[in-house]
Parts: C-alpha cells; sequence; structure tokens
C-alpha cells in the first residue's frame, strides 16, 4: 500500500496497461525483437534453409566466410570511403546553408521549403534524376563542368568513376537532414550572447567562430554521428543509378548491398545474418559515441 | 551612419547570392526531372541540353509510361499502404505511449529503456528474420504484408511519451475525479492536446512508408501490388529505358509527397529536427 | 456535509508526511489547511479527494466511510493550484466537461455551466480558450467546473498562489463569497497566514505532519497553545525572548534583564520562552513591567514601530506616536494582557493556561 508513491496507481486496474500496450506489444515482439534474437542464431548456423529452418551445424562458419569473402571486404571500404568523404563534405555544407537559412530576411520560408523537399521525395525517383543528369553523352553535369574545361566523364559507365557518381548523389541527399539538424541547433542559440558580443563590438566573422562554432559543436559532433551511422547503412542509392547493382561493374559494394546481396539474391540466409551482426556491431560503436556526446553535452 | 547602411546591404546582397545558389543546388534535379519529362524526342537529346522544354504543356511522355506500366494503380496501392500505416501505427503508438506515461505498472520505466536500446537495432538487421515470419503469414504479394510489419513503432511512441510526459497530471486527476476514465480522459484530454506531436509523426510515418524501398522490393513482385518506388524501378527495370519517361513517372511518384511537404513544411521539419525520418 | 477524519496517517515507505490525524469539519464552513511547506496539507488534501490512499485511519463524509472509496465516487469537487483547465477546450466546454462524463444531456449541461459562469462572474467569456483569460479569471472557470456537479465536498490547493498580489485580494474575497452563497463545505490549503487570516471561518494549522491547532482565525491569534502556532501567525511576527522563572519574575538566559510578568502555572526555575506580540506593549512608566533602551523608531501612520533593546533582547513594538522620548532613551514599558505568552523550552507549549 505505501508503495503507491505514484498517484496513478489509484486510477487503474492492474490489468489495464496490459491491454493498452498490447497491440503495440504484438507488434514489437513479433517484428523487433524476435527478429533480433533469430537473426543472432542463424548467424551461427551453417547451410540455413529458409522456411525449413534446417542447418547442417553451429558454429562460427558464417563471420568467418562473410569476413573473407572479397565482397564484404569491397562493401567494408566502400562504405569507409563513403562515410569518410561525404559525412564531412555534407556537414560542410550544411552548416553554411544553415547558417544562411537562420538569417532573418524576406522570403526566407520560401528557402527553407526549397532546401528541405528533397527530405520528403523517394531516393529511387531522385536518384533516377541523377542518373539522367550524370550521363556521359547527354547528361547536364558533364555540360556545367565542360564550362569549366573539366571532363567530359563516364561517370555511370565507367567502373572507376561509380564510386564518385555515389559520394556526390550521397553528399547532395544527405544536406537537408543535415542542414535541418545545425539549423535546429543554431537556433537553440540564445540571443542574448550576440547581443552581448555586438555591444563589445565583434565582427560577424568573429562572432561566428567565438560563438556560433563552439556553443554549435556539440550539434555538429551529434549530427556527425548521426550521419555517420546513416551513411554506413548506404544502399539505396545505388539501385536507381546503376540498375540495382552495385556499381556497373559489381565493383562497388556496401555493407548493406552485401546483406541484401547474399540474402535475397543469393539465399546464404547464414552470410547474411552474420553480416548484419557485424554491421550491427558497427553501428553499435557509433552509438556508443552519440550517448557519450549526448551526455557530456547535456549540461551546456 | 551612411556606410553603415551601405555596408549593410551589401551583406544582405551576399546572403541572398548564397541562398539562392543553395537554393539552385537544392532544387536542380527537380527543375530537370520536370522539363526533362516535358521534352520532346528531338528535344531532350540535343547536347548542349536545353534548359527548358518547347511545350510545357507537353504531355506525350506522361501518357506513354502511364499506357506501358499501371501508375495509377502504383499510387492506388501507396496511397492505401500509407493510409493504413499512418492509421495503425498512429494507433499503437497513442495507446503505447499513453501506458508509458501515465499508467502505472510493475517495470515499466525498464521496459522502456529496453526497449529504446532496441532503436539501434538497423531495420536491415530484421529483415532476414521478417521476411521469413510473413512467408509463413503468406502475406508475401498482398498490401497487407508492407502495413503489418510496421504497426509498431518504438521510436514514435517515443517521442509521443514524451509529450504525454510534458501535460500536467493534474489535468489527469481533474478528470480522474470527475469520473472520466483512462480511455476517456486519453481520447478527450491526452490526444487533442498532442495533435501538433501527433500529426508530426503520422507524417513521418507517411514519408517513410510512402517512400518504403528494399522491404518492398523485396516482398512485393506482381504489378498488381506494387506501390509507386517500385513500380517507377520495375519500369525502370524493366524495359522502359527511356530516359523521358522515367522522369515522367518519377515526377508522378514524388508529387504528391510534395504536395504534402508544401502544406505540413513546418510540422515535417520540426519532426526531422528531433531525430526523425532516415533511422 | 460535515467531514470527520479519524486518526489518518500517510507514509511514503518510510517518511511519515501526516501523522496521526483527527478532527472534524463543520458542515457549510470554509477551512484552511496552514503550514508551512512539507508539513503534510497538500498530502492531506490529496488524501481527502481520494487522489492518494491513507496509510492508516478513516474518513468519514457525514456518515458514509469514504477511505476505500476512489476518487470519482467521492463527490469532491477540486481546484488545482495550476487550475488543470484543459488547454484544448473553450470555457464553456471545460466547465461542463464533469456533467459530460456524467452523460448529462447537452441542453441541461450547457444550462447549468451557464449558471455556474455566472456565479462565479465569467459568462462573457465562454467562448475563449484559458490561455485567453487571465489567472484570475482561469480560477474562477476552475472554480466553476468544480463546483458544477454540485460537490458535497469543494477542494482547492493553494488557490491564490499562482496570482500576483493585487488578484489575491480580489480572488480570496471571491472566494469567500462564492463559498457562502453555495454554502458548500469548503477545505483549501495554503500557506500564506494572510490569506488563512482572512477568509476562512476555521484554520488548521500543520507541522511535520503533525495537526498542531485548530481554531476560528482569531482565537488561534490570541490564544495559540505553541509556540510554533504563535510564531507562524502574525505579521510582523511575535517577538521571542530566551529565559527562565526567577522569583516570579522572567529573566532572560544571560541575567542582562527581568520583566514583571503574570506567571500562572509556569514554575519557578522553568526555562521559559516568552512571546510578546508587536501590539502588546505600551509604555509605562509609573508602573513598568520592564525598563528597555529605545533603539529606532519608524513612523507608519498613526502608529510606530520601534526596536526596544531589552537586556540582550530585543523587541520590535507598536507605540502610539503620541510620546516624546528619542531613539537612545531608556523608558518604562507595560505588557497589555492580550498577546504575551510562555512557552516551554523543551515542549514549546503554552505553560501559562
Amino acid at each position: 500500500m505505501n508503495k503507491t508513491k505514484n498517484m496513478s496507481g489509484r486510477f487503474n486496474r492492474s490489468w489495464e496497461p496490459f491491454l493498452y500496450l498490447l497491440p503495440f506489444f504484438i507488434g514489437i515482439l513479433v517484428f523487433t525483437l524476435y527478429p533480433v534474437i533469430n537473426v543472432v542464431l542463424i548467424s551461427f548456423k551453417e547451410g540455413y534453409r529458409l522456411l525449413t529452418g534446417a542447418y547442417t551445424a553451429i558454429g562460427f562458419e558464417n563471420y568467418s566466410k562473410v569476413l573473407s569473402d572479397p565482397y564484404f571486404i569491397n562493401g567494408i571500404k566502400n562504405t569507409a570511403v563513403y562515410i569518410i568523404t561525404v559525412v564531412p563534405i555534407s556537414t560542410m555544407i550544411s552548416l553554411l546553408f544553415a547558417n544562411l537559412l537562420n538569417q532573418k530576411i524576406k522570403g526566407i520560408a520560401i528557402f527553407h521549403t526549397a532546401y528541405f523537399l528533397p527530405l520528403v521525395t523517394s531516393a529511387t525517383a531522385i536518384g533516377l534524376v541523377w542518373k539522367l543528369m550524370f550521363n556521359g553523352q547527354i547528361g547536364v553535369i558533364n555540360f556545367l563542368l565542360g564550362i569549366f574545361g573539366i571532363g567530359p566523364f563516364e561517370w555511370i559507365i565507367d567502373p572507376n568513376m561509380n564510386i564518385y557518381t555515389l559520394i556526390i548523389f550521397g553528399i547532395w541527399n544527405m544536406l537537408p537532414f543535415t542542414t535541418i539538424l545545425l539549423l535546429s541547433g543554431l537556433q537553440n542559440i540564445d540571443p542574448l550572447y550576440y547581443t552581448a558580443a555586438r555591444v563589445d563590438g565583434a565582427s560577424s566573422i568573429k562572432m561566428f567562430f567565438r560563438i556560433t562554432v563552439p556553443l554549435l559543436a556539440p550539434t555538429i559532433g551529434l549530427t556527425c554521428v548521426v550521419n555517420t551511422i546513416s551513411a554506413s547503412k548506404v544502399y539505396g542509392e545505388l539501385f536507381p543509378l546503376f540498375n540495382g547493382r552495385p556499381g556497373i561493374a559489381s565493383n562497388l559494394y556496401t555493407v548493406v548491398y552485401y546483406i541484401y546481396d547474399q540474402f535475397y539474391l543469393k539465399w546464404n540466409l547464414g552470410k547474411a545474418a552474420a553480416a548484419s551482426i557485424i554491421l550491427f556491431l558497427i553501428i553499435f560503436v557509433f552509438t556508443m559515441a552519440q550517448l557519450q556526446i549526448q551526455k557530456r553535452w547535456k549540461y551546456y | 551612419m551612411r556606410k553603415k547602411h551601405f555596408r549593410f546591404s551589401f551583406k544582405k546582397l551576399l546572403v541572398y547570392f548564397f541562398l539562392i545558389l543553395g537554393a539552385v543546388i537544392m532544387m536542380f534535379p527537380f527543375y530537370w526531372m520536370l522539363i526533362s519529362a516535358l521534352k520532346t524526342p528531338a528535344e531532350f537529346n540535343t547536347y548542349p541540353p536545353l534548359w527548358a522544354p518547347g511545350n510545357w504543356f507537353n504531355m506525350d511522355n506522361f501518357k506513354q509510361a502511364f499506357a506501358m506500366a499501371p501508375f495509377i494503380q502504383y499510387f492506388m496501392n501507396s496511397v492505401i499502404v500509407t493510409l493504413c500505416c499512418v492509421v495503425i501505427t498512429g494507433f499503437t503508438t497513442i495507446l503505447g505511449a499513453f501506458a508509458f506515461s501515465r499508467l502505472k505498472f510493475p517495470g515499466r520505466d525498464l521496459i522502456f529503456s529496453l526497449l529504446l536500446s532496441l532503436m539501434m537495432v538497423p531495420f536491415e538487421m530484421l529483415v532476414i528474420t521478417n521476411y521469413e515470419t510473413v512467408t509463413k503469414m503468406g502475406l508475401i504479394n498482398t498490401l497487407p504484408v508492407l502495413i503489418i510489419p510496421f504497426i509498431s513503432s518504438i521510436f514514435y511512441t517515443y517521442i509521443l511519451r514524451n509529450f504525454f510526459l510534458s501535460i500536467p497530471d493534474s489535468l489527469y486527476y481533474s478528470a480522474r475525479i470527475d469520473g472520466a476514465s483512462n480511455w476517456k480522459y486519453l481520447w478527450r484530454v491526452m490526444v487533442p492536446i498532442a495533435k501538433p506531436s501527433l500529426v508530426t509523426i503520422m507524417l513521418l510515418n507517411a514519408i517513410s512508408c510512402w517512400n518504403s524501398f528494399l522491404w518492398t522490393l523485396m516482398t512485393i513482385n506482381s504489378d498488381r501490388f506494387r506501390t509507386l518506388p517500385i513500380g517507377l524501378y520495375a519500369f525502370m527495370t524493366e524495359g522502359g529505358s527511356d530516359f523521358k519517361l522515367q522522369m515522367a513517372a518519377s515526377t508522378f511518384t514524388v508529387l504528391p509527397m510534395i504536395v504534402l511537404f508544401l502544406f505540413a513544411r513546418k510540422y515535417i521539419v520540426n519532426g526531422v529536427a528531433r531525430g526523425g525520418l532516415k533511422g | 456535509m460535515q467531514i470527520k477524519l479519524d486518526g489518518i496517517v500517510k507514509k511514503f515507505d518510510d517518511v511519515i508526511a501526516v501523522n496521526n490525524f483527527s478532527m472534524i469539519f463543520e458542515e457549510g464552513t470554509l477551512t484552511a489547511l496552514l503550514g508551512p511547506s512539507g508539513c503534510g496539507k497538500s498530502t492531506m488534501l490529496n488524501m481527502l479527494s481520494g487522489i492518494l490512499p491513507v496509510t492508516e485511519g478513516t474518513i468519514y463524509f457525514d456518515d458514509e466511510d469514504v477511505t476505500n472509496l476512489p476518487p470519482q465516487k467521492r463527490g469532491v469537487g477540486l481546484v488545482f493550484q495550476n487550475y488543470a483547465l484543459y488547454p484544448h477546450m473553450s470555457v464553456l466546454d471545460n466547465i461542463c466537461f464533469p456533467l459530460e462524463i456524467q452523460k448529462v444531456p447537452k441542453n441541461e449541461r450547457i444550462e447549468k455551466a451557464k449558471e455556474m459562469a455566472r456565479l462565479v462572474k465569467i459568462e462573457q467569456y465562454l467562448d475563449r480558450k484559458p490561455k485567453e483569460l487571465s489567472g484570475g479569471q482561469q480560477q474562477r472557470v476552475a472554480i466553476a467546473r468544480a463546483l458544477i456537479k454540485n460537490p458535497r465536498l469543494l477542494l482547492l490547493d493553494e488557490p491564490l498562489s499562482n496570482l500576483d498580489a493585487r488578484l489575491r485580494l480580489e480572488m480570496r474575497e471571491e472566494i469567500r463569497r462564492i463559498q457562502q452563497e453555495t454554502k458548500v463545505t469548503t477545505i483549501f490549503v495554503t500557506h500564506d497566514q494572510e490569506e488563512a487570516m482572512s477568509i476562512s471561518d476555521k484554520i488548521v494549522l500543520m507541522r511535520d505532519g503533525f495537526l498542531k491547532q485548530v481554531d476560528k482565525p482569531q482565537r488561534l491569534y490570541d490564544e495559540p497553545n505553541n509556540l510554533f502556532v504563535a510564531n507562524f501567525l502574525g505579521n510582523p511576527p511575535i517577538n521571542n525572548l530566551v529565559g527562565k522563572i526567577k522569583d516570579g519574575r522572567f529573566v532572560l538566559s544571560d541575567d542582562s534583564a527581568s520583566i514583571r510578568v503574570d506567571i500562572k502555572q509556569a514554575k519557578e526555575g522553568e526555562k521559559i520562552v516568552l512571546g510578546i506580540r508587536a501590539e502588546s506593549v505600551a509604555l509605562n512608566d509609573q508602573d513598568p513591567d520592564f525598563t528597555a533602551v529605545i533603539k529606532e523608531r519608524y513612523t507608519m501612520g498613526k502608529e510606530e514601530l520601534a526596536i526596544l533593546k531589552v537586556g540582550s533582547g530585543e523587541l520590535r513594538v507598536y507605540l502610539s506616536s503620541d510620546f516624546s522620548h528619542k531613539a537612545g532613551d531608556t523608558a518604562g514599558f507595560k505588557l497589555k494582557s492580550k498577546g504575551v505568552f510562555l512557552f516551554d523550552q523543551d515542549t514549546e507549549d503554552r505553560v501559562d493556561e
């Protein structure tokens, strides 16, 4: 009786919360919790067969196969290159964008719409547009580069160019989301700091580097980690650009594409499961980094 | 004084210049998609490329694309799937968030933090088992396969729970003393107050549902049940290699979401700022 | 309705919030639960409404034992400190809500709501949303909503603490008026002694979970039965001098001064706190109870606040301003019969009754 510290204890019968949670929990149990456990189990089963659930042995075979698979190593390499180019570049451009969008000037709402519109559009549809723009013969990108005497490049047909094609599309794709996070970080900075600095005679440049950047640092850090996590899952961009293949010569595997390939195209379920566990471990490390940043800057 | 005024407007000019440059970069693919869809074959193949179609009302490409693949059917499928997702997920989210914020049961906060830790599991890791599950349920190649696996969202429940927690306790006690049941209080008081949060959640859910790709690609392979993005992708791989027609189909695919965005930009942007969308 | 509390105890884990609380609230009265924060007054209110279960003891509404009755079945109206108005509903819908829950027909409940709105004088704001009203108007809406279902008991939790000073005066008169018009038994919680003194029929003074004293406001002020009650009521606060009884007089602890008092039941040598209200001292050089140095004088209209030095002790007293002594002079003073109390130092109980 005296344990009912929270007053709402007085107001619900013991079975009532269960009814409210039932629909939610059915979805979570069947489609999140069970799959998490099951995929760990599958990753240790050799020769696992879909639906029958038959397997030949239990062990680390799948992991050693995956880790020695040149396609997986190719996938890890490409994903890493993708992350270390796309994340910093898109963050820097977004920082500029966010500062522009944070200006209180006429017509800024129109610009907000223009900058953030790509958020809601299907990556497949927009990927097709980029494929057209990247076209070696009639593509507008080669035309624009030609004005500056650069190119032409065979963005789609030349396998060695494919990674650049993917990176450019990836950067563009990441800009709206990153800009929104940084913009909301900017809007959380107390304008009093700027007023005080202006009274002290600070220039705009000085205010940017002495107030904006340090106060925005936690947001920038967080944005980078969140983007790194989403970049480590890159695959969807490949489908429209290269006709559903990982690069025109299948040399542009990514980690998630490898999982899709092993699972859906080659039916190596054990290997797909092992690869997805490895993906999870990579993401887990980044998530821990994210939590550390959040904890550290909580009282900033 | 005059000098300061001049510098001020110069700075403004610079800001506008970069703003427009950025807007061009972000909008250009959409513009290119539209004009390519409106070009005649001759216009399309001209190099250097034409910056505008000869006739802004040339619907030939649209007509041809619609004749080659059932885009209206795709559109209807997308609408049905998205509406069902939004309504069903909205319902489970409201009930779950209410239980986790307002009701009291043993282990509540422990269970909730365990759920939160599940949030970092990427969907890609769940795909294998979920594929197996829906196959056993006989859902492959039906519309429910695009809805049922997504009936519960930890993330949306988390957002809504946090909002529910910000509603003062006194409202609850007041309503309960007046004789309102939990159910009545939830729908008559909490849900109306949480409307902005709910709208945001539903919009984010609608967007990710509409654009869903990998799962749909794996579970749907009949024309009858394709959604727009998958229909578009199939159109590209199954013979529609004509860029003009692809652009017409792409335009049709992104248009509904663009309209949605124009009407609900603030809600969507706020939701994204709180970490929604893009997993 | 009469409310009877019998041996109420409330524990939160091992912390005792309310301790063996027994009393009767008379029908149709306005009672204040008064005390410093953390004294258990809000806990008491929440047990009356039923939001909190009691650990021990019984609550009777008239002859009905309601101890285990859930809040919605007790027929109480509760007004929260933050008013708890539903922000998305109009004033009219807010007031109607309790009747909506009871499934009263729409016409009937709107009729009733308008009557309530007239009672609390907000009939011109029925279409507004709560956030478009001032704090005082929101308070009125909350009271109307609490009263619409004809509660047997009206409970108000710190009803005036969210208002500014001017509105506070206005609303406390209003609460009094509404209570007298409706005759509903009303209990309100407050930490403000002035608020409690000005409108309530009775004050229940609490400390650390204990009921210290219950009485009419004036009697509580005139006859406090312990030091806490004497100190809590009154502005400026009562003067406390620490000392003992020696040769039938009160002597300060360090023997620096003595005061002639009527010691009544106090025993020789007993350690005493002498409480003297600011208005209970008068200048009297002919037959002084004590002499003191006038340290400072502040004119405040027809009265004068003086700080007197009595040995090592200090007294703040009101004197009528027609005297010629200057600051620094020594003078004789007499204690009035009212407003002078002797308390035991250890038990803090009155010893002069």
